[in-house]
């Protein structure tokens, strides 16, 4: 009998797709990092405000850690320029040839605006903002 | 050179579970896979199974996963993948032995696009004939051999086999581009289906994995394209 075979999260992540099935990946866990955290936040918004319950304001607090504001700022950025990318290729076809030359373009943008808001929280932190 | 191969075994008479080989074989940088394979076969393990039929990169029946990615073995030589290599069956289909999976699932999607000419009603009465402009729009696509290995590395297809891949598309988007064709429409309704076109998330692991170096996401967003304005540009 024929071996069934559903791929799992593990075996399709060992699959060496390089950086195109990077970006989807990062793409995928930065949408739903982005969902997680605005419904919690809202969520524990509510709680704070209404009950001043304790778990509530440890929600805020790790909303408000400086780590956390740079996985934030992470997530939304690339998935906002991923994002472009990928319907720019949807919208023009024929760039889907020059998809690496995209992928490229998209990182240029992304570093020096990601490389910024570091410094501009780093800053923040040192001055005990 | 040494070169030391790690084989995916899987003997659905003997085995419960699948597990790995290991073998050493002497080679030359410019040696296939497939050579290695099948000197393991007649020299160490006859019992070793995998496809194997022109050797040449045409019939596209040595498609399996090596160090990782999707590869044909007849197009991949050892000084490409280095001494140390894996080999897998391609992902997201039944393994019937070893390398061997059971194709049947990906040639129902094949079918399933109306991968063939069809030509208007009147019988013409001399040859159809296309210009060179309107040959070249779907040039590409002709090139598919059928090996699966795009739509085998397509995280959607492992995701629901219900996808008709990338390949279905590829055959799909060489008759639908052709100017002389008249099934365009039905062809074009079948992948506006749930598991059409729009299960491609531009991955482009079937761009990377095709041996014809076809621009496989290339011609799935083409067709995307095509069934979201109607229009064949």
């Amino acid at each position: 009998m024929a071996l069934d075979r559903k791929v799992g999260f593990w075996e399709g992540v060992r699959y060496k797709g390089g950086g195109p099935m990077l970006a989807w990946a990062l793409h995928r866990i930065s949408g739903l990092g982005m969902i997680i955290f605005i419904s919690l936040h809202v969520v524990a918004s509510f709680f704070t405000q209404q009950m001043g319950s304790d778990w509530a304001i440890g929600i805020n607090i790790i909303y408000e850690s400086p780590y956390f504001q740079l996985f934030i700022v992470f997530a939304v950025l690339f998935h906002a320029l991923n994002g472009m990318r990928i319907i720019i290729l949807d919208l023009w076809p024929k760039m889907l040839r020059y998809q690496r030359e995209m992928t490229w373009l998209q990182w240029l943008i992304f570093i020096p605006i990601y490389s910024l808001t570091i410094f501009i929280m780093i800053q923040r932190v040192m001055a005990g903002g | 050179m040494q070169v030391k191969l790690t084989i995916f075994r899987y003997d659905p008479e003997n085995d419960k579970k699948p597990h790995f080989d290991k073998f050493t074989v002497e080679a030359e940088p410019t040696d296939r896979v497939l050579d290695l394979l099948e000197y393991i076969k007649d020299y160490k393990d006859g019992t070793l199974a995998y496809r194997r039929s022109c050797a040449h990169g045409v019939c596209g029946s040595d498609a399996m996963r090596i160090n990782g990615v999707n590869r044909l073995a007849c197009k991949v030589l050892v000084q490409d993948v280095g001494t140390t290599l894996k080999v897998e069956p391609i992902l997201g289909l039944p393994v019937q032995r070893d390398l061997i999976v059971d194709m049947e699932p990906f040639f129902d999607h094949y079918k399933s696009v109306i991968p063939y000419f069809v030509g208007s009603e009147e019988m013409p009465q001399k040859e159809q004939l296309q210009s060179p402009e309107d040959r070249e729009r779907f040039d590409d696509t002709t090139k598919c051999i059928l090996c699966g290995a795009c739509t085998t590395s397509c995280p959607s297809f492992w995701a629901n086999g219900n996808y008709v891949g990338p390949a279905a598309i590829v055959n799909a988007h060489r008759f639908i581009f052709d100017s002389r064709d008249q099934a365009v429409v039905e062809r074009l309704k079948i992948l506006n289906d749930q598991f059409g076109v729009y299960r491609c998330h531009t991955i482009f692991n079937c761009t990377d994995a095709c041996p014809r170096e076809i621009q496989v996401t290339q011609a799935v967003g083409e067709v995307k394209k095509a069934i979201a304005t109607a229009r064949l540009d």
